[in-house]
């Protein structure tokens, strides 16, 4: 390793073992405690309110007794105050900070991020870079500029790494993947950083214009993809469609939560440095043990800006029992889609990525957009919207569909084709039922 | 050596300036009079002509440099797509000129500013540090504000409301083919814009909006509107004051000419000379834009260079 790589490089805290981080842990949550209560009404409030004094937290396990909160509090303390900064954010005046906004059905709310906040969540975020095979001296595209808060971790971990950066006119929609391309293929890139849905749109815009994807990522050695979901099969399709090297999927929110995948490609390492995760039971607030499906909870450990404990992302998440091939210690875990898209079929909960490892079983619908449908009264089989492969016998591919669902996960499912799905559709893997039947008179 | 004679020699390493400036003979060019007279112009679709198809150097006026740099895309629809490359030392020249921007629109310590519009606007991406990968300071870090940017999508205007409502900012910069939206979307939700921000500045590459299109919104927002223009592939931003409603721009980062026409209007193509683009050496760019200089004097600016649109 060159010094200014050896200068960079994350260090072994990825390899502690569990007691250790544990131990991390717990004094990290009780100094962050101890500062909301102090410093900030909307914990003070919330931890009176629930009768926990936070020098009762004495173990990890006693954090369960702080209650969660999910973005509709947020969001109504926000319109009640009339204000941005409602009483969760750590303010110095001193350090320069930026306010970023995160979206959503419900409505956006603001995040307050100061330099101290970016220099420990870029730094833990550089660790994520590096796994993906970004190294000084490299060139990368910039999946996201300025407005986003991804930008602002990324930012500084391509100042820290030194390397430069190439960042495509306008913003992440389909219709600015020319200009992806171009960007590509003009500043050939060793590394790419990009929302999935973009990466999916460059492949449309590929063939619209005839040329190959593997041409125009001809540089690209590495690519680390957010934003969606990818399955196991969908990942290997577009490593081969694009030619590189390998594709690396992370995961994260900016409330705290940033998971990434090593070379193992077995689940997401939950980056413990900046956030403590929980899963928990939805309906009783619970924690769940490791390997069950529940709401991500997340604290995060950065003790500036916007401060997240025991925020409920009502992200659909598990923590995957066992360890990682890579031998790393850092838990891992899955997030599947956002509770909101969860559909109920015949007393199966079930989200879109069931289906989607279902598809991508047949090699002519990996990757291929296709929607569960759900009904205004209870479902007793799923049905399923479907684009048509440019090649295979219909029948026979929903025969195989049909039996792959009736094994895992378990349910009946009534299978639609259409030519293409409505771009509105696109990356909206839920649509209501309503909504269909209008689309289809 | 002055700084006439330090940019054509940087710009000398540059693949385009190389042919095109093969005639200037050593010392012919010594001041900005035979600057003006012998260095030609350079014309966008020239930009876009001189670069390599393949496998070339980003841009025919990018000079090697020294470090890592953050290189932009920019928003012209020529092919091949143009592109700047900026070091620290040109976001530093960069940035000071938006900071004078925001200061003449009344910005100051303490104060909130919204941007709506794209990242990849040096709008957004020289707001802060934050936002920039090499930039040491943003304009809001060097006047001490607080910026929030929006993604410069018309249907983001939703959004952009709420900025407004929960942020109430002082001065609210919005890319000119977001006005409309964002002016429906506030007489959807009939919400008096003058009592969440003082102020619009319109922004738009190589162009302006008109006289007309200007007091149509003011009258419809209620609040003033004022003008910035950003000439990108000269690395340009002039801001409207709101005292002598000319545009504003700091002497010390450019040298503005107008190439004067045979028809002779009164207004004509604006030619700008960029100081502090050390990477993409910007030399004699024949803008879009017609204006007519006017002489420096305006109390809310005393040395800036001044621009009539
Ligand atoms: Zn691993
Ligand atoms: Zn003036």
């Amino acid at each position: 390793m060159k010094n200014g790589a050896r200068r960079v490089a994350p260090d072994a805290m990825d390899r502690w073992p569990e007691e250790r981080l544990a131990k991390f842990h717990l004094h990290k949550i009780r100094q962050l405690l101890r500062h909301v209560y102090r410093q900030l009404p909307f914990y003070r409030q919330r931890l009176a309110r629930a009768k926990v004094d936070p020098e009762q937290v004495k173990t990890l396990g006693d954090l369960a007794r702080i209650p969660t909160f999910s973005k509709q509090d947020v969001l109504q303390e926000i319109r009640r105050q009339g204000r941005f900064d409602f009483g969760l954010e750590t303010i110095a005046r001193r350090d320069p900070a930026v306010l970023c906004m995160t979206s959503g059905t419900l409505g956006s709310s603001f995040l307050y991020l100061p330099r101290k906040w970016r220099a420990l969540r870029g730094d833990s975020l550089l660790r994520a870079y590096w796994w993906a095979g970004l190294r000084p001296g490299m060139r990368m595209l910039m999946a996201v500029p300025a407005w986003h808060s991804l930008a602002v971790q990324e930012s500084r971990v391509i100042e820290r790494l030194g390397v430069s950066t190439v960042v495509p006119w306008g913003t992440f929609l389909p219709r600015n993947a020319g200009n992806f391309i171009d960007a590509i293929s003009d500043a050939t890139p060793d590394f790419v950083s990009i929302f999935l849905p973009m990466l999916f749109a460059i492949l449309a815009e590929c063939r619209r214009r005839g040329a190959k994807p593997a041409t125009v990522f001809k540089s690209v050695q590495s690519i680390l993809a957010v934003g969606a979901p990818m399955t196991p099969r969908s990942r290997q399709q577009l490593v081969h469609e694009l030619g590189v090297g390998d594709i690396f999927e992370g995961l994260g929110n900016p409330e705290g939560l940033t998971a990434m995948e090593c070379a193992s490609h077995c689940g997401h390492h939950i980056f413990v440095d900046c956030c403590f995760v929980e899963i928990i039971d939805p309906k009783s607030g619970a924690p769940l043990p490791v390997g069950q499906r529940g709401n991500v909870v997340i604290t995060t450990l950065i003790p500036h800006g916007s401060i997240f404990l025991r925020y409920d992302t009502e992200d659909l998440g598990v923590i995957l029992p066992g360890a990682c091939a890579c031998g790393r210690s850092w838990p891992r875990m899955e997030v599947y889609d956002r509770r909101a898209n969860e559909v109920e079929i015949a007393g199966q909960r079930i989200v879109p990525y069931d289906v989607r490892i279902c598809l991508d079983e047949l090699p002519e619908l990996v990757n291929l957009p296709f929607a569960v449908v759900r009904g205004e009264t209870k479902m007793e089989r799923l049905t399923l919207l479907m684009q048509k492969p440019a090649s295979g016998n219909l029948e026979e591919i929903q025969a195989r569909i049909a039996n792959l669902l009736r094994k895992k996960p378990n349910v009946e499912a009534i299978q639609e084709w259409a030519e293409e799905l409505p771009q509105r559709w696109k990356g909206v893997t839920v649509i209501e039922e309503k909504d269909w039947r209008r689309a289809r008179v | 050596m002055n700084r006439i004679q330090i940019l054509l020699q940087r710009a000398a390493k540059a693949p385009l300036y190389r042919k095109k400036f093969a005639h200037l003979k050593p010392g012919t060019v010594r001041d900005l009079r035979s600057f003006s007279a012998k260095v030609p112009p350079t014309r966008l679709e020239e930009l876009a002509a001189e670069t390599p198809k393949s496998a070339g150097p980003l841009s025919p006026r990018l000079c090697a440099g020294r470090g890592p740099r953050a290189i932009f895309q920019l928003e012209y629809d020529t092919q091949p797509a143009l592109y700047v490359a900026l070091d620290r030392a040109d976001l530093r020249g960069y940035v000071e000129v938006l900071k004078h921007c925001w200061s003449l629109a009344g910005l100051r310590k303490g104060d909130r500013v919204a941007i709506f519009d794209y990242g990849t606007s040096p709008l957004s991406y020289l707001a802060a540090s934050s936002f920039t990968p090499y930039l040491d300071r943003g304009a809001a870090d060097l006047l001490g504000c607080l910026p929030v940017c929006n993604d410069g999508v018309a249907n983001m205007s939703p959004r952009a409301v709420e900025i407004l409502r929960y942020v109430r900012p002082r001065v609210f910069f919005i890319r000119h083919d977001c006005l409309h939206a964002l002016a429906v979307e506030i007489e959807r939700q009939a919400l008096r814009l003058a009592d969440y921000t003082q102020a619009l500045v319109a922004a738009e590459n190589e162009s302006l909006l008109s006289d007309a299109e200007r007091s149509s919104f003011e009258k419809r927002l209620g609040v003033p509107i004022y003008r910035l223009l950003r000439i990108d592939a000269a690395m340009f931003l002039a801001m409207e004051c709101p005292r002598c409603r000319m545009l504003h721009t700091r002497r010390d980062s450019y040298f503005v000419e107008t190439l004067p026409e045979e028809d002779d209007a009164a207004e004509s193509p604006l030619v700008v000379t960029n100081w502090f683009a050390g990477n993409s050496p910007t030399v004699r760019y024949l803008s879009q834009v017609r204006g007519s200089l006017k002489p420096s004097g305006c109390p809310r600016g005393p040395k800036d260079l001044r621009i009539a649109v």
